[in-house]
Parts: structure tokens; sequence; C-alpha cells
């Protein structure tokens, strides 16, 4: 029962500047899963991210939505489907969160199609799914980081989409706030596209994909792809396995490389 | 955002805008240089609208209407069209310092006047108004053109090019004003030209509606058609273009629109300032950051605020008439100030 | 007997004569600024048109090197004269062209030519080239140039002005004879103007208006305040000026000007082409076509009167100019 993949890359590469970023992608992201991006700094995650957000244009190679070449779709038909978050995203304007929330519905309004009820409850239900209902009218500024990265989350979740793609979400937050914002993550029944940097946090998912100077170079269920030997490849540190004291997922713990 | 026809709690500002405005277009056609009575205003407001048929002397009645009435509707319309293009370029370029010269209009609208009247171009044929005109889009293509050629793509990078392009390009403007100036200018012309680059709405009349009601009601048009995009820039671009924006048309819609308006209102009336720049900032502690409200409401503020400027640049030094971009910066210069310190406080 | 006759007569024969010489070097100050002739000079360069006439009419032609500031053609009888000398620029001339005339004298009636912000250059720029520079009376006694481009007039014109100015370059010239001569003719033809006027017997509330340009055909025009030489016309002749301002040249509204119902429009023609509004023309289709400017009884009785424009300036042309205005008054048929 191996469904067509929700979105895949097919042969992607991205250049800049004469130099490839990403080269080689073949990918197919399955529904339901969780799939987390890896890889040390500079190995591309950002920027493959991105192209499956139809944000960027693959210099080689084709993005597909649902088995249709995204090229050809119109962005508010992608984003319908897609919805992207950003490492951080921030405003001046003066708006307080429901505003913030409510642009989430923008691929779905237009002339004919103002905005209504089921607008309305979209949005109270993303509000309810990050625990933000009663902080609705605060204003965006007086918000913590983690505060505005649920809202932001809140936001894709208004959207109604079918993929969530996020891009470190958890990057410049306290450690209370990135547990709170990935266990939110995985109460959200989406298929999601995750690209982390905390390899603990990448045990979570379902499979991982690893790259390394824009290749992949591994792709698989996390127990199978989170070697010693590949983390040291990639990541040049020393990483041992260990049980969790009080039987929670196994951590690692890393080392200098000898 | 929220779009449509519930604008809860400020239902009642869609009944009294009309009446603003009503009342900005009497206040410019009844006050001017010179002492008319508001009778006699009426009187030709009724006569000429066809209700009555009074005897006016026929100076006073052609000073209300050819001179007055026309000018306060172009000062309306161009207000209004001033402060959406600033407020277009301060949503897309995510800079609260953007205003509708930032492009290289008003400068290449200087030089375009100056190549005209001092060094002669065009022969005599061409009017200091169309020398402005062709020279605002030539320095608006040209600065586009270098933000093209400086990359950035439509993030907050190709915001800040942008900018910059058009700081080189009004820069490389002025320098050629001056040179054309210094070079041939009598003193009297140079007079003249600064004197109508500050912005003189005085050679107003009737005609000049064909071209500024348009241009105001067509930039409305396209602006309120984009008040969604405008909230999704809120986040940048990038954002933006994840909620399903097209951003590159877009910007180019929406940037081509405030050009194409700031330029004709530049040829017709100078480079009236701080009306871009102020007046959507208000705006915005008014009534909010939404902009299915900020840009009806930008738009009559703007109206009023320039017919109110050009009322005052005629009657505060009795026998002259000031330059309405000197009113329009004593009012929003410190205006500015004042919304940049209630900004930090909070 | 005979001896006495003779001396008496010689004495009174060379009186003339006498009273005519210049004595070498002559001090005086022009403008504020001490200036000496060592001798009557042998070249002159003259900025603007007015100066330039005048040594025309003092016969000086041969010393003029180079003019520069012409506004019109020059007076017709000088046509030929004038052709025989070199004319730098049209508008202002660069301090190069000027010194490589090698003049001993450089002359003009505008500060803003030659003074503290002179386009041509200042006078100490003339001093360390050696060169004497001199600026018509006219220019700085009652006037204050430092407020506007043009000034302002804090007095009004007086014609006494103009002729001390001719009498002193006829003193620099050592021609004091034919200065005197000049200035008799002028003061004759202004009195004359004056009595024309006089005799009219105009109405009190006959009333004026100068229309020298405009930047822009439509906005608001130059128009010639209270103190400068159309000031001094209009109140020589017993006219009022509808406009109440100091500065020369302000700009004034049409609104204030129509509502203020002149008498009489005169407007400035001209050759140049700046603005469009120089061209006689193109006012005169203003003043047709606007429609406030239309209603103006002035306009629809055509008491348009064009006059040039140096004559708005103090120069000799605006002695005749009082004259043409005063012929004109009479036709206007204004008299009580």
């Amino acid at each position: 029962m191996t469904d067509s993949p929700v979105l895949e890359a097919a042969g992607v590469a991205r250049m800049a500047g004469g130099r490839p970023i990403v080269s080689g992608i073949d990918l197919g992201v399955r529904a339901g899963e969780t799939l987390g991006l890896i890889g040390p700094n500079g190995s591309g995650k950002s920027t493959l991210l991105n192209m499956l957000a139809g944000l960027v244009k693959p210099s080689r190679g084709e993005i597909r939505l649902a088995g249709r070449p995204m090229a050809r779709l119109s962005r508010r038909e992608v984003a319908r489907s897609i919805a992207f978050v950003a490492q951080q995203a921030e405003t001046g304007e003066r708006i307080c969160v429901r505003d913030a929330v409510e642009l989430g519905r923008t691929p779905w309004l237009d002339a004919l199609r103002p905005w209504g009820r089921e607008d309305d409850d979209a949005v109270s239900a993303a509000l309810e799914a990050v625990d933000m209902q009663h902080m609705a009218r605060r204003d965006w500024a007086t918000l913590s980081g983690g505060e505005r990265q649920r809202v932001h989350i809140a936001r894709a979740h208004a959207q109604k989409p079918q993929l969530l793609l996020l891009d470190e979400p958890t990057n410049h937050l306290d450690i209370h706030h990135q547990i709170g914002i990935l266990d939110l993550i995985g109460t959200l029944a989406v298929t999601t596209v995750i690209a982390l940097h905390d390899l603990n946090h990448a045990q979570r998912c379902d499979r991982l994909l690893v790259m390394k100077h824009g290749r992949c170079a591994a792709l698989g269920p996390p127990h199978e792809v989170l070697t010693a030997p590949l983390i040291r490849e990639i990541f040049a540190v020393e990483a041992e396995l260990i049980p969790h004291p009080s039987g929670g997922r196994p951590v690692f713990a890393f080392q200098r490389l000898a | 955002m929220r779009q449509g026809a519930a604008v809860h709690g400020l239902g009642w500002l869609f009944w009294l805008a009309p009446a603003v405005l009503a009342a900005a277009l009497l206040f410019g056609t009844a006050v001017g240089e010179t002492r008319i009575p508001l009778a006699t205003v009426f009187d030709v407001l009724a006569t000429k609208t066809g209700f009555l048929d009074r005897a006016i002397d026929p100076i006073e009645l052609s000073v209300i209407w050819h001179y007055r009435m026309s000018r306060a509707v172009v000062a309306a319309c161009g207000g209004a069209s001033l402060a959406l293009s600033g407020l277009i370029l301060q949503a897309l370029l995510r800079n609260p310092l953007a205003e509708p010269y930032l492009l290289g209009i008003s400068a290449g609208a200087s030089t375009g006047a100056v190549a005209v009247t001092v060094a002669g171009f065009g022969a005599g044929l061409l009017s200091m108004s169309a020398g402005a005109f062709a020279g605002a889009i030539t320095a608006f293509v040209l600065v586009a053109l270098l933000a093209r050629a400086a990359g950035g793509g439509t993030g907050m990078r190709g915001a800040a090019v942008i900018i910059l392009a058009g700081i080189a390009g009004s820069q490389m403007f002025n320098a050629l004003t001056a040179l054309i100036i210094a070079q041939s200018a009598s003193a009297e012309q140079a007079r003249g030209i600064m004197f109508w680059l500050l912005g003189n709405l005085s050679g107003v009349r009737w005609p000049d509606i064909w071209l500024v009601l348009p241009m105001a009601l067509v930039g409305l048009g396209i602006t309120l058609w984009h008040v969604r995009a405008l909230d999704a820039f809120a986040f940048g671009a990038e954002s933006a273009a994840a909620l399903g924006i097209d951003v590159r048309r877009t910007q180019v819609v929406l940037i081509g629109t405030a050009t194409l308006v700031t330029a004709i209102m530049v040829s017709v009336a100078g480079a009236i300032g701080f009306v871009g720049l102020v007046v959507p900032h208000a705006m915005r502690i008014l009534v909010g950051a939404r902009h299915s409200r900020l840009v009806p409401a930008t738009a009559l503020a703007g109206a009023v605020f320039l017919v109110v400027s050009d009322v005052v640049s005629r009657i505060a030094l009795p026998g002259q008439v000031l330059p309405i971009g000197v009113v329009t910066a004593l009012v929003g210069a410190p205006a500015f100030a004042f919304i940049m310190v209630r900004g930090r406080q909070r | 007997m005979l001896r006495f006759t003779t001396a008496f007569i010689a004495t009174f024969a060379l009186a003339p004569m006498a009273f005519a010489a210049t004595s070498y070097p002559l001090k005086l100050t022009s403008c504020g600024h001490e200036v000496t002739i060592e001798k009557a000079p042998d070249s002159v360069v003259s900025v603007g048109q007015s100066t330039t006439e005048i040594l025309y009419m003092l016969g000086l032609a041969d010393k003029v090197k180079g003019t520069a500031l012409w506004i019109n053609p020059v007076l017709p009888e000088f046509a030929e004269v004038d052709k025989t000398v070199e004319r730098l620029a049209d508008n202002a001339p660069s301090f190069e062209s000027v010194v490589a005339k090698k003049p001993e004298l450089v002359v003009t009636a505008y500060e803003w030519m030659i003074g503290p912000q002179g386009a041509v250059g200042t006078r100490e720029m003339f001093d360390d080239a050696g060169i004497a520079s001199w600026i018509m009376p006219t220019e700085c006694v009652g006037k204050d140039n430092t407020q506007s481009m043009d000034g302002a007039r804090t007095k009004l014109f007086d014609t006494a002005l103009l002729y001390q100015g001719i009498t002193e370059l006829a003193e620099i010239f050592d021609v004091s004879e034919r200065g005197e001569k000049l200035v008799a003719d002028l003061r004759s033809r202004e009195e004359s103007a004056v009595r024309k006027a006089k005799d009219l017997n105009l109405p009190e509330d006959v009333s004026g208006v100068f229309w020298y340009s405009s930047a822009d055909i439509e906005i608001d025009p130059y128009v010639a305040g209270l103190n400068g030489v159309p000031g001094w016309m209009l109140s020589k002749l017993g006219v009022k000026n509808v406009v109440t301002s100091e500065e020369e040249w302000p700009t004034v509204g049409w609104e204030t000007i129509a509502t203020a119902r002149p008498t009489f429009i005169v407007a400035a023609e001209m050759n140049r082409r700046r603005f469009p509004a120089d061209d006689i023309a193109v006012k005169r289709e203003f003043l047709t076509t606007d429609p406030v400017a239309k209603e103006m009884e002035a306009v629809r009785q055509d008491r348009i009167l064009t006059i040039e424009a140096n004559a708005m300036d103090p120069s000799v042309r605006a002695i005749f100019a009082l004259g043409k205005l005063s012929n004109a008054l009479s036709g206007f048929c204004l008299s009580k």
C-alpha cells in the first residue's frame, strides 16, 4: 500500500554563483510521515526545504506536488497544500496574535470568496491547537520567542495544509520551548518535513535525510541512519547512544573526535 | 486577514468619510488668498449645479469655481494618491521610512523640469510638466534596472537593494539638476524652479481633473484590490510567497502603480513631500495595521491633509503664496518625530 | 574794451570745459566698495544691457570691448555700432571671458552679477585681477539684496540715482559734458511724461500691474513690487500699484491680482525664451483665455500694454517707457 509520494524531489539541484548548493536529490515524502532533514551547517538543508516549499526554483530537476510539477502550479495552489514555517519571521507591524494567525487563511480567500464562517473556525481551531486562545488579542511585540513560533505554527495550521514544512523552528528558543514546539508539531496530524540541527530531536522523526555538501548522504529511519560511523563521517564527532535513565527515548552523548 | 463588508467597530467611519471629504473640499473652496464671503461660495456652487441662477461677480465666480474648486479637488486626489504610494512602498519594502520619492521620482522630475526650462530641452515645445514627468519615469526606470542588476531577489535583501538603488539614483539626478542650474540659470529662473519643485498647486485648472481624478480612482482601486496581499507582506516577502501571494507580480503592479501616480502628481504640482511618509503612519496609529481599513483611511487622510495644506500655504503670509511643500514639511516633520518617539515607547 | 570783451567771452566759452575735465586719480565709492580710476579707461566690459546702452549714448562705443546679459535687441540707433562690439554671452559671462578682454574697468547694473554672490565674480576677484569694478547706484541705494535674488527696495526708486550713475560713468571716462547733456535730455523727457499724465486728470482709483513673466504660464506670476522702476512709473503718473510687496519681483497669485481689479496691465516683452511666459504672445493668450484673468476689466477692455522688459529695470529705457505709458493712458479714455 505504498501511496505515491505527496511531495517529491526528482534529480533536484540548485546552483549559486557557480557553486552547487544542492545537487542530485531524489526524495519522496510519504503521506503522514514526519521526515527530518539533518546535516552540518552549509549542507543545503534550508535550500532544499525552500525548494520543496516552492519558494526557490531548482536549477535542475523538478519538484512535484501530488504528482504535478510545482512549476506548473500557481503560488496559491501550492499554498493551499503546503504551509511553511521559517526559522524566524518578524514584523514591525502592530498586529495581534489573532491577526497573524488570520494571515494563514490568505490562500483560501479571494474577491469571489471573502472572509466567512469557515475562516473564523479555522483560526479558532488553530489557536486552540497551539494553546494560545487566551492570548488572541496580545500584541505581537509583547510575545516571547517561543510564543511567536507557536503563533507561526498556528498560522500554518490555519492554512489547513496537507504538508507542513519547518526550517529549524527551534533554533533560537530555550530548551523549554524547544521541547514544547516539537511536542506540538508531533500532535499535528499532517505530513511534516522538518529541518533540524539537534540529533536528539531528530530521533522523533519517522525518516531522516542526512545531507552533506548538498548531497544526500543517507535516507531512512533514525535507528538505521544515525549510526556512530555515519555521525562521525558527517558531523565529525564521536557519538554514543545511551539508554534513557527513566525509559524514554535513548539519548546521544557526543565527544570530540579523538 | 479579515476583509469585506464587516468592517467591525468602524462602520460609522464608512458614513463619515464622504462627509469629511466634502467638508475639506468646501474649506478649500471657501478659504483662499482673498476674502470672499461664504454666501458667495454657496451661490456659486448652487448656480453651477443648476439649482439657482444668481448674478454673481464674474471674477469671484471664476476664482471660486475655476481656481479654488478645481484646486481643492486636485489636491484631494493628489493627497490621496501620494499617501497611498507611501503606504504601498512601506508595506512592500518593509521600511517605515519609505516614501513615494524613494525610487528617484522627485529627483528625476526636478532634472526633467530644469532640462526643459533652463537648458532649453524640447526647444520650447515641452512644458515644464511634461519634462518633469519624463524625468521622473526615466529616473525610476534607471533605478529599477540598477536594482535588478544588483540582484537580491524578493526578500529583505531585495528590499534593501531597491532602497539603495533609489538613493543612488536620486543622488545622481539631484547632481544633474544642480549642474544644469549652476551652468545656465539666471537668479530668477533658479528661483522659479525651486518654487515649483517644492510643490505648487497654483497652476491647477479644471482640465487637470481628467488626468488626476482617474489616476486617484485607479490607484485607490488597485490598492484596495490588493489589501490581502499587502497584509500578507507583514512578515516579509518570503512569508507572503508561502501564503500564496505572487510576490513578483504584486510588486510590479503595486510599485508600478505607486510610481506612475507619483510621477503624474509631481508633473502636475511639483514634489510635495511628507504626505506619503507621514500620513500612512498616522493612520496606522488610528485605525490599525489591517489594510482593508488602512487603505481607505490613508487615502482620505491624505486628501484632507493636502487640501488643508494648500489653503494654509495661501493664507499663512498675506499677499504671498508659500510653496506647499514647505507647509507639508513644517507639519510633517514634527508629526513624524512624534510618531517615531511614540513608537519607541511601546 | 575789446580785450575785456574777448576775455569775458573767452571765460564763458571756456567755462564748460573747465567743469568737465575729470581730475585723476578718481576715487569713488561704488556700492560700498572703494574704486580708484587712474586714468580714463580705454577698455571696458559691460555686463548688462542698461550700462551698455548708457556707454553707447555717451559715445564710448569704441572703448567697449565686450558686452553680456542681453534681454532685448539693442536700441535701434546703436544697432550698427553694437555689431562691432563682441558679445561675450547673452546671459551671464564667465569670469575668465571677461578678464580675457583685458579691460581696465568692468561695469554692471546688477549686484547678482558682480557682488558678494556675483554670478560673474566678486569685487575682490576683479580687484585681484587689477580690474576696477563699478555698479550702478540704482542697485545699492535703498535696496536690500541679501534676502532674495532680485532684492527688495526699501525706498521708492528715484531717477536721480540713474542720473547719478550716468554722471559718474561720464566722469570716469572724462566725458562729463556729454553726461550732462544726456541727463538734461532724459530729465526733460521725464518731466513731459509726468505733465502729460497730470493733464489727463485721471480718477483716483486708477490702478495697474506690471507682469514680467511666470515660471509656468498658469502659476503665480512675477509682478512688480511697490518700489522698483515699474512702481516708480506708476507713482509718477498718479496710478496705484495693486501689488503691495516691497520685493522687486514678488510672486503674487492671479486670484489676488484679479480681485484687486487693476485698470490696466503692463506686460513685459523680451527676446529671452527661458520660460514659456517670456513670450508676449503667450502672456496675451493667457490673459484672454484663463477663466479668471479674462474676467478682469483690463482684459475685457483690452487695456493691455506691452513694454520691453529692460524698461522695467533702472535704465534709460525706463524713461522712454514712462513716456509710452503716459501716452497709452491717454488712449485708454480714463479721464474723469
